[in-house]
């Protein structure tokens, strides 16, 4: 039980973080389809620091160098979206797709040369962190818990104070559902999309960084088994609503959670069921939600449409 | 020995070059302290894009601006708004599922280590909404409230900003009679304040009402500017276009003979709020005759219009066509005895992407005439008859049909629509603002077409925001407020005045509707 | 100077330069990215993966594997021609890889496990695909749900089940199925001498069919009622309800053809008996995903598909002859990839282009001018 209680929690917290980052980037009105890659790259960036750091530093500081290093490659792997939809008013779908294909590819050659460098027999693109990752994980009793648990907890409270109670928040959305009123009244709508998709790379770098430490090394090579997706599941299941999108990612979470502890369940162990089907029922179960969440969307009206200034 | 300087703000030679066109072409216009000035020309003159170099929202290519007899620099809003520009726009500038009072504070937010504070922001508005008469609800979401509030929102908005130099941009194009006299009571009250006002419009009855002098523009250049005591209408008239306008079409009277169409009880949805948008609506149209419905956008007109075409469903009712029940039917099967120019050309009228020979079969295409059996596009009849057709409207392109519909011009693409729609086969015609954004000639043309369609048989049922368009070429009035029929007018037997009357709920017949 | 004008115009020849230009700037990026892992060895590298089966010598051997390349660029294809239908209904066809996943379980159970013969399995996979896209179609036409997402989870779901489906006839002791010569000798494609023609067993009339389903592909779309309707209701879904077409049925068609489409180019794979499936796999193939590179690549226009499926196909099967202890086999991804990511600026380069062509047509008029005065 509590084993089902830590996954539930680590995987929600991953889908958490990065469906808050799609929901920045759509309220803003730039749709992130790459926060696959960006995922990918955040973990990489992560990962990298984990495992470079020297053992025997203290906790605070791998915990914190880590992140940092999540974010700022999520940050400027999402750029590339920035630079594409905002300046170039490219197909942000297209533009997604890319990044995600993309991603996996350059973490794969980047890990493979540090790898072949090091060692010029190991042509995996495999990153092994095993004696920093612990620093990123509190044991209270039989629990494992995982700081970013935690860093999803105030991400979600903080994405709400933001969004609703600030400023900065007001004028974001109102370059989602209306550029041109946003612009009419002086905010600059190009910097505001700017700000959403940063935002959304350094919460999809996070929520990257977190899928991989579930365990003490990545194979980079395989990217991240579509999180990136059910996490814009998560995010139109919760309306693009911060405090929904928490109870959209704990459902999820659960029953991801379930595919991996069931065997330690007897009595759902003995129902034996095959582990495929509960490897399927995280997308089964995104796809139904889909069907009773996207008729009558509160999807930011205006995103997705490139801002161009001279339409009228 | 300085003299203070009379102009509030001055636009000396500003000229604006757009790819392909110059919207402003050397355009030089003073506003004084305290006046009201209007700005006067037809679609496409240059007005909207003249006041948006002002605002900031465009910056010029060549000329200068003062204030205050000092020359500044407007290279976004936010300068506009410092030096106390402000402007109401066209095309209402809201967040529809924001608050009427976030609306008012967006951009100039007050906040406390980044944190919204509205309670100091609320006061002020309610203040200045009781100064000056402009009735709002701040805490309603732009969604479900009416055009005229969402209208003073955007006035609170300048007020909101302490805005000197106020521009309004076609503002009565959504108001009634009545609430037209009252923005203009409204404008004058903040003129005596001290306010200066730049008032846009093609109306000329409204700026000889309210404003003092008026700034002619025709195609991009200023013709000039006068006073309005020393002018008339038909002088500005001749300013705008350039020609004597026929400020009436010949029309003969109508003979109306069998019913075509048939609405009875008609009840729509609406998208925007729970309540209907069209309610129990019944009447009829005959051949030989042009009915008009009139009345202020935003009254079911546009839903009435989508029940009839099958844009969207009844909810109940029963609509007829040539002795059909059409109820319940495709959009297609209704297109066999009706014609549909729609209200928006953009969005249902064209494929703006596809060249304009497949536009002008758009409602055709799937005929014998133009596939074969087997499905596949005759492309050379296609061909032909869009040639014919062009010829027989004049419809102007840069290649024929070849022309990629999107490089057309508005007014051309309209013809191309009317084009189409008058030569299918058909006995009811419904026309939708047919001649929204067309020029003057481009209007003549529309309406001839339609009057000649009325006098070789059809029924046409015609819906108009233009009191002019409908007075002149309306056989019967039908006015409609929030959705309902609430009279039917004879078009020779009525005046403006009394027409707006009904059209702003002041007024309403015992009886609805059909003959 | 005229014709000059207008061939720069020309929408062909601008979709034509701008892939060249996002190819060659996607090649050069790989070649930095080489040179930045191992300076010396870049060139040569970067020249493998170009070169790909002309690295042996012209004659029997480069025929053979010039035809593996063929094999494989069959079903790329069929994927890109899948994204491209749907793409101009206004839809994204993410779903390919699973329908490409669909049509591989199909195809390879109907071979090993009924016996039944090549073009059964090819119709049976078809229809496959078809209903995983019509799944895809009917959520979005009547609840609205994006096709993109529905599109991955359904991927996902694909290759479990398909995993599950093809353990029943895997190898024993191995985790890949069963090889088709032996086991089901029927499901193999026929070659109809074009085997000998490259020299290689694999080859088969999959490859002249794949090209004849892109002009099947061009034709319904240029020059029929049924791609007028597509491309209205893709650019204009508002005007094509106001001109009575019927949007929901034609999203959901479309979404079904293009399902059958992805599925079909499977077949064309596996049933060559080139590569069998791995029922452990992990992740879709990318056979889905690189279509979108070729569609894109393609200037979304079926026969151009073709020869940038042709392309793409190429430089991945490039990657065999680069020297694996010196460079990742990932380049070849990597340049695909930022390919796809360039196509999106496309629209920004036929820009370019349209504006170099009028800086061209100014000089000449003024030297006229100038002639005239004298």
């Amino acid at each position: 039980m509590v084993l089902l209680l830590q996954y539930m929690l680590l995987f929600a917290s991953v889908l958490a973080l990065v469906a808050l980052g799609g929901c920045f980037s759509e309220h803003s009105g730039v749709i992130n389809l790459g926060l696959e890659g960006v995922m990918v790259i955040g973990a990489l960036g992560g990962a990298l620091v984990l495992k470079y750091m020297p053992a025997g530093s203290p906790a605070a500081l791998i915990v914190i160098l880590t992140v940092i290093g999540a974010v700022i490659c999520g940050a400027l792997y999402s750029s590339l979206l920035g630079i594409a939809a905002i300046k170039f008013n490219a197909d942000q779908t297209l533009v997604g797709t890319a990044m995600n294909m993309l991603a996996t590819a350059v973490a794969s050659v980047l890990v493979k040369a540090i790898n072949l460098s090091e060692d010029s027999s190991n042509t995996s693109s495999v990153v092994t962190y095993i004696e920093n990752k612990p620093a990123l994980t509190l044991r209270i009793g039989d629990f494992e818990f995982n700081w970013f648990m935690l860093l999803a907890l105030l991400a979600v409270i903080g994405a709400y104070i933001l969004l609703y109670k600030t400023k900065f928040g007001l004028r974001l959305m109102a370059c989602g559902e209306n550029p041109q009123a946003a612009d009419s009244v002086g905010i600059n709508v190009y910097k505001m999309r700017w700000a959403g998709v940063l935002l959304s790379g350094v919460l999809g770098g996070l929520g990257g960084i977190a899928y991989i430490t579930a365990g003490s090394s990545w194979t980079f090579e395989t990217g991240v088994a579509g999180y990136g997706f059910l996490a814009l599941a998560v995010m139109i299941f919760g309306q693009w609503k911060p405090q929904r999108i928490i109870l959209a990612a704990l459902l999820f979470g659960f029953f991801r959670a379930l595919g991996s502890v069931y065997s330690g369940i007897d009595w759902l162990a003995a129902m034996n069921i095959p582990s495929t089907i509960y490897n399927l029922m995280p997308y089964i179960i995104s796809l139904v939600v889909l069907m009773f969440s996207s008729r009558n969307s509160a999807a930011p009206k205006s995103e997705g449409i490139p801002y161009d200034k001279g339409s009228r | 020995m300085e003299m203070e300087c009379p102009y509030a703000v001055e636009m000396l030679g500003i000229t604006k070059r757009f790819p392909g066109i110059v919207a402003n072409d050397n355009i030089t216009l003073q506003l004084k302290k305290g006046e009201i000035h209007a700005l006067l020309g037809e679609n496409g003159a240059g007005k909207s894009t003249l006041m948006s170099v002002l605002f900031g929202l465009y910056q010029a290519e060549e000329g200068t601006i003062k204030k205050d007899g000092k020359e500044v620099q407007i290279n976004d809003p936010n300068d506009a708004n410092a030096l106390g520009i402000g402007m109401v726009h066209q095309h209402f500038k809201l967040v529809q599922c924001f608050t009427v009072l976030d609306n008012i504070i967006l951009g100039v937010e007050e906040t406390k280590h980044g944190m919204l504070k509205k309670d100091d922001a609320r006061k002020k508005v309610l203040a200045l909404s009781e100064k000056y008469g402009l009735k709002v609800d701040p805490d309603a979401l732009i969604q479900d409230i009416t055009v005229g509030m969402q209208q003073r929102t955007e006035i609170l908005k300048m007020l909101y900003r302490d805005n000197d130099i106020l521009i309004f941009d076609e503002p009565t194009a959504v108001l009634t009679p009545q609430e037209i006299e009252e923005l203009m009571q409204i404008m004058k009250n903040l003129a005596k304040e001290g306010k200066s006002i730049l008032f846009i419009s093609h109306k000329l009855n409204e700026i000889m009402e309210v404003a003092d002098r008026v700034t002619v523009l025709r195609r991009g250049k200023c013709i000039g500017t006068v006073n309005v005591c020393d002018t008339n209408e038909n002088e500005l008239s001749r300013m705008m276009v350039g020609r004597d306008v026929k400020l009436v079409a010949d029309k003969t009277p109508a003979q109306p003979k069998d019913v075509v169409l048939d609405v009875e009880n008609l009840t729509v949805a609406s998208k925007n709020h729970n309540n209907n948008a069209v309610k129990h609506v019944s009447f009829n149209v005959r051949q030989g005759e042009i009915v008009c419905i009139a009345g202020i956008d935003g009254n079911g007109q546009t839903e009435l219009v989508y029940g009839i075409t099958g844009l969207e469903p009844a909810k109940e009712g029963k609509i007829t066509i040539c002795g059909k029940d059409v109820t319940n039917a495709s959009i297609r099967e209704r297109s066999a005895e009706m014609s549909h120019i729609p209200e928006d050309r953009h969005k249902h009228g064209l494929i703006l992407e596809y060249p304009l020979d497949y536009n002008m079969v758009l409602q055709r295409y799937w005929q014998p005439e133009f596939t074969t059996k087997g499905g596949f596009l005759k492309k050379d009849a296609i061909r032909k008859y869009s040639d014919e057709l062009i010829e027989k409207f004049d419809v102007r392109s840069s290649q024929g049909s070849d022309t990629m519909t999107r490089s057309m011009s508005g007014g051309n693409q309209q013809k191309a629509i009317v084009a189409r729609e008058l030569s299918k086969e058909h006995k009811l015609l419904v026309a939708v603002q047919p001649t929204r954004g067309l020029d003057v000639g481009a209007i003549e043309f529309i309406h001839r077409q339609i009057i000649d369609s009325r006098d070789a048989g059809d029924a046409v049922l015609l819906v108009s925001l233009e009191l002019e368009e409908v007075m002149n070429l309306s056989d019967r009035i039908l006015v409609m407020y929030e959705g309902e029929i609430v009279g039917e007018l004879d078009p020779k037997k009525i005046t403006t005045e009394e027409l707006g009357l009904y059209m702003a709920g002041a007024k309403r017949d015992t009886q609805k509707g059909a003959e | 100077m005229k014709n000059k004008k207008s061939f720069m115009e020309n929408p062909a020849v601008q979709g034509i330069l701008s892939a060249l230009i996002c190819i060659v700037i996607g090649v050069l990026i790989g070649y930095i990215v080489l040179l930045v892992i191992n300076p010396a060895e870049a060139g040569t590298g970067i020249m493998a993966i170009m070169k790909n089966f002309f690295n042996y010598p012209i004659g029997k051997i480069g025929m053979k594997y010039f035809g593996s390349t063929l094999v494989k660029t069959a079903p790329l294809i069929m994927c890109a021609l899948s994204i491209c239908f749907c793409y101009k209904v206004g839809l994204f066809n993410i779903g390919a890889a699973g329908q490409y996943v669909v049509g591989a379980g199909v195809s390879l159970y109907t071979a090993l496990a009924w016996g039944l013969p090549w073009y059964l399995c090819i119709i049976l996979a078809g229809l496959g695909g078809a209903l995983s896209g019509l799944l895809i179609g009917v959520l979005k036409a009547f609840l609205n749900v994006n096709e993109v997402i529905s599109g991955i989870m359904l991927n996902w779901i694909s290759l479990y089940c398909v995993n599950m489906l093809l353990t029943g006839v895997k190898e024993p002791s191995s985790p890949y199925t069963l090889p088709l010569t032996g086991h089901g000798n029927a499901g193999l494609i026929p070659s109809l001498g074009l085997s000998t023609l490259f020299n290689n067993d694999k080859v088969t009339i999959a490859i002249p069919l794949s090209i004849l389903f892109a002009i099947l592909v061009w034709v319904i779309l240029d020059k029929t009622k049924f791609g007028y309707e597509l491309k209205a209701t893709g650019y204009n879904k508002n005007a094509a309800k106001y001109a009575g077409m019927k949007e929901k049925k034609n999203i959901i068609i479309a979404l079904a053809i293009g399902g059958a489409l992805a599925a079909i180019g499977a077949s064309f794979l596996y049933l060559s008996g080139i590569e069998n499936w791995e029922v452990g796999r992990s992740s879709v193939p990318g056979m889905g995903f690189n279509g979108i590179a070729a569609t894109f690549l393609g200037a979304l226009n079926p026969i151009g598909s073709i020869f940038s499926s042709f392309f793409i196909q190429h430089i991945t099967d490039g990657a065999v002859f680069l020297d694996k202890t010196a460079f990742p086999s990932q380049i070849p991804d990597l340049i695909t990839a930022i390919i796809i990511y360039l196509c999106g600026f496309m629209g920004f380069i036929k820009m370019l282009l349209a504006g170099k062509k009028k800086n061209k047509a100014a000089p000449s008029a003024e030297t006229k001018q100038e002639g005239g005065k004298q």
